[in-house]
C-alpha cells in the first residue's frame, strides 16, 4: 500500500479533468479562482521551507501578465507561448534579484521583493508601451473565453505545481533549505551551499508565480498596474498557506480550497471589508495554529498511527 | 546632551555630512527654494513617523507591521473627536496619547507577547494581520469614503519678498525634533528606558541582572503606539484619510530604518532629509513628476543591496 498517495492524486486529478461535462460557467470560474491562488500558495510555501518570505508574488504575477500580454500583442504569439515566456522572464528578474538581495535574510528580503514590486508596478504605469495608468486589453480572451479550456489551462498550471512541490520535497535541495531555516549556521558548516540552493528555489517560484500571473491576465484579457501588481496575490496565499498550514504541499491546497470558498461566501455576507477576516485567520494561525489544518490532521493521524 | 552634540562635531564623518547637508540647502535654497521648504516639511513628517518605530524596532527588536495602521486609527479618532465634540486635532493629541498607551498595551498582550522570541517570520506575519484587521475594521465601521478635516490654520502661509510658502507644515519639524529629543532623553535618563537598551543588547542577560523584560517590552510597545497614535491626529490635520493610509508610511518609515541602520534614532532624521528633498526635487519639475515614487524604492533597493554587499565582503 505504499503507492495510496499516488492513486488517491491521480483519481482526484481525473476527476478534476472531467468536471467541466457536469458542472456549469459559474462552480469552473470559482474552481479556476481556486486553483490560481492555490499554486500560488503552493508556490510560496516552497520559498517559505527555507524560512524566507517573499512579498514579491504580486510583482512576478505582474510581471508575467504584462509579458504575456505584450508578446501575444506586438509579437503575434500563441498565447499557451506567451504564457511561457512570461513565465521565464519572471523566472529571469528573480536570478537577477536573488542574486543580489539573496545575502540577505528575512526582513530585509521580504522588503526588498516588497520594493520590486513596487519598482515594476511604477514602471508599466508610466511607459507608453504598456499602456500606462490604464493598461492594455486583449483583443480575445485565451481559448475565445471558452469555460472548459481555461479550467484546463489553470487546472494544469496548479497540478504541475503541486507536482513539482511534491518532488521537491524529496530532493536534496529541499533537506538542504529545510536544516537552513532550522539553522543556518549548522547548515553551513556542513557545507551546504545554501545561496545557491536558495537562489534556484526563488527562481522557481517565481517562474510559478509568472506562469500563473500570465494565465490570469490572458483569461481575463486585460492588464493594469493597480489588477496585475494586487496586493491579493500576496494576501492571499499568505492566509492560505497559514491557515492550511506551511512546511507542506497539502497545506496551501487545503488553505486554498477552503478560503476561496469562504471568500466567496464571505462577499455576499461582508461586500465591504471581507478582508477582516483574513486577517483573523493569519492571527489565529500564528498564535494557536501553528502547523495549520494540515498539521492538525497530521497530529490524529500519528495519533491514531500509535 | 549638549556635551554630546559638541562631541558630535569633533568626529571628521559628523562634520562633513553635516557641511555637506548646509552646502545642499543652500544650494537648493537659491535653486528652487519652494523645494528647500516643501522638502523639509516632507522629509519631517517621515522622520516623524519613522521615530515610534525606530524605538520599537531599533532598541527591543520588535517589528510591527501594523505601525501604519495604528496612525490611521490615530487619524481617524482626531476625526471623530473633531466632528462628534467639536475638539480640535492638535488638542486631540493628549487624548489620543492616553488613549493609545492603553490600546498598545492591550494589543501587546492579545499578539506580540506570544511572539516574543518566536521566529521572526512570525512577527512579520503577525504584524500583517494585525495591520489587515485594524485597516478592515475601520473599513467596516467608517467605510473606504477619504475623509479630510477642514481647518483654517492649516492654510496659513508667510511671504518674503515675492516668495509665499505654507507655515503650518512646521508643525512636523517641531513635533519630530519634540519626539526625538523626548525618545533620547528616555533612553538615556530613565531608568526604564535604560532597561530597554539592555534588553535590546541581550534579553537573556537582562533578565539575569534582575530586569522585568516582561514589562520592558510592553512598555516600548505600548509608548511606540502611543506616540503613533498621537502623530495620527497632526497628520490628519493637513492629509485626507483612509483605512489604507497608513501603509505606505509603514513600508516607509520601515525602509527609513533599514537605510539608517537599526538602532539610530538621529540617522533616521538624516535619512529622511535625503528621501524628502530628493522626492521634492523630482516633484517640482513636471515632467518627471510621475517618477517621484520610484526614487524611495531605489533607495532601499541600492541601500540595502550594500549593506548585503558589505556583508559577503566581510
Amino acid at each position: 500500500m505504499k503507492y495510496w498517495k499516488y492513486m488517491i492524486f491521480a483519481v482526484c486529478v481525473l476527476v478534476a479533468i472531467s468536471l467541466p461535462k457536469f458542472l456549469g460557467v459559474y462552480p469552473l470560474q470559482m474552481l479556476n479562482i481556486i486553483f490560481i491562488y492555490m499554486a500560488l500558495a503552493v508556490s510560496w510555501d516552497m520559498l517559505l521551507r527555507s524560512g524566507q518570505m517573499s512579498l514579491g508574488v504580486a510583482g512576478f504575477c505582474g510581471i508575467g501578465g504584462y509579458t504575456t500580454v505584450l508578446c501575444t500583442i506586438n509579437l503575434g504569439l500563441n498565447p499557451l507561448v506567451s504564457i511561457l515566456i512570461g513565465a521565464l522572464l519572471a523566472g529571469l528578474i528573480a536570478l537577477l534579484v536573488g542574486y543580489a538581495v539573496l545575502h540577505l535574510r528575512l526582513l530585509y528580503f521580504a522588503i526588498v521583493t516588497l520594493a520590486v514590486t513596487e519598482i515594476f508596478r511604477i514602471l508599466v504605469r508610466n511607459f507608453d508601451i504598456t499602456g500606462g495608468p490604464e493598461g492594455i486589453i486583449l483583443p480575445n480572451a485565451i481559448f475565445k473565453g471558452d469555460a472548459a479550456g481555461t479550467y484546463w489551462l489553470m487546472l494544469a498550471i496548479a497540478v504541475f505545481t503541486i507536482i513539482l512541490s511534491w518532488v521537491f520535497q524529496k530532493t536534496r535541495i529541499h533537506f538542504a533549505l529545510t536544516s537552513t531555516a532550522n539553522d543556518e549556521i549548522v547548515a553551513a558548516s556542513s557545507g551546504l551551499n545554501i545561496f545557491k540552493y536558495l537562489v534556484i528555489v526563488f527562481v522557481i517560484t517565481s517562474a510559478i508565480q509568472g506562469m500563473v500571473g500570465g494565465a490570469y491576465a490572458q483569461i481575463y484579457g486585460f492588464v493594469t498596474p493597480e489588477s496585475s501588481f494586487s496586493v491579493n496575490f500576496v494576501l492571499l496565499p499568505v492566509t492560505m498557506v497559514l491557515l492550511g498550514g506551511s512546511n507542506s504541499t497539502w497545506g496551501p491546497v487545503i488553505g486554498a480550497v477552503l478560503l476561496s470558498v469562504i471568500a466567496e461566501a464571505l462577499k455576499l455576507v461582508i461586500p465591504y471589508g471581507h478582508l477582516l477576516v483574513y486577517g483573523i485567520i493569519m492571527i489565529v494561525a500564528i498564535l494557536w495554529l501553528p502547523g495549520g489544518i494540515y498539521g492538525i490532521f497530521k497530529k490524529i493521524g500519528a495519533k491514531a498511527h500509535n | 546632551m549638549i556635551n554630546s552634540i559638541v562631541n558630535k562635531f569633533r568626529q571628521r564623518n559628523f562634520v562633513l555630512g553635516f557641511v555637506a547637508v548646509l552646502v545642499i540647502f543652500v544650494l537648493l535654497g537659491i535653486y528652487k527654494p519652494y523645494v528647500l521648504i516643501e522638502g523639509i516639511q516632507r522629509s519631517s513628517l517621515y522622520a516623524l513617523i519613522a521615530l515610534p518605530m525606530a524605538l520599537l524596532l531599533g532598541v527591543v527588536g520588535i517589528i510591527n507591521l501594523a505601525h501604519g495602521d495604528f496612525m490611521m486609527l490615530g487619524a481617524y479618532f482626531a476625526y471623530f473627536m473633531n466632528v462628534q465634540l467639536g475638539m480640535d486635532p492638535l488638542v486631540a493629541v493628549v487624548p489620543a496619547l492616553i488613549v493609545f498607551f492603553i490600546f498598545g498595551m492591550i494589543s501587546y498582550y492579545i499578539t506580540f507577547k506570544h511572539v516574543i522570541g518566536a521566529p521572526e517570520l512570525n512577527q512579520l506575519l503577525l504584524g500583517f494581520g494585525l495591520s489587515l484587521v485594524l485597516g478592515q475594521a475601520v473599513n467596516i465601521i467608517a467605510t473606504n469614503q477619504p475623509r479630510k478635516l477642514s481647518l483654517d490654520y492649516v492654510s496659513s502661509s508667510m511671504k518674503i519678498g515675492d516668495f509665499q510658502f505654507g507655515t503650518y507644515e512646521f508643525i512636523y519639524v517641531a513635533a519630530a525634533i519634540l519626539v526625538l529629543v523626548g525618545l533620547q532623553l528616555f533612553l538615556k535618563k530613565t531608568r526604564t528606558g535604560q532597561a530597554a537598551l539592555a534588553v535590546g543588547q541581550n534579553p537573556r542577560g537582562a533578565k539575569v541582572v534582575g530586569i522585568n523584560i516582561n514589562w520592558i517590552y510592553l512598555i516600548v510597545f505600548a509608548i511606540s503606539v502611543a506616540i503613533i497614535g498621537a502623530i495620527g491626529p497632526i497628520f490628519g490635520t493637513r492629509n485626507t484619510i483612509f483605512p489604507e493610509v497608513g501603509l505606505a508610511y509603514t513600508l516607509k518609515s520601515f525602509a527609513l530604518i533599514a537605510v539608517a541602520g537599526i538602532g539610530s534614532l538621529t540617522g533616521v532624521l538624516w535619512v529622511s532629509l535625503i528621501l524628502g528633498l530628493s522626492e521634492c526635487l523630482v516633484l517640482s519639475s513636471l515632467e518627471y513628476a510621475k517618477w517621484s515614487d520610484i526614487i524611495f524604492f531605489a533607495l532601499i533597493i541600492g541601500v540595502i543591496m550594500y549593506r548585503s554587499h558589505q556583508r559577503q565582503v566581510k
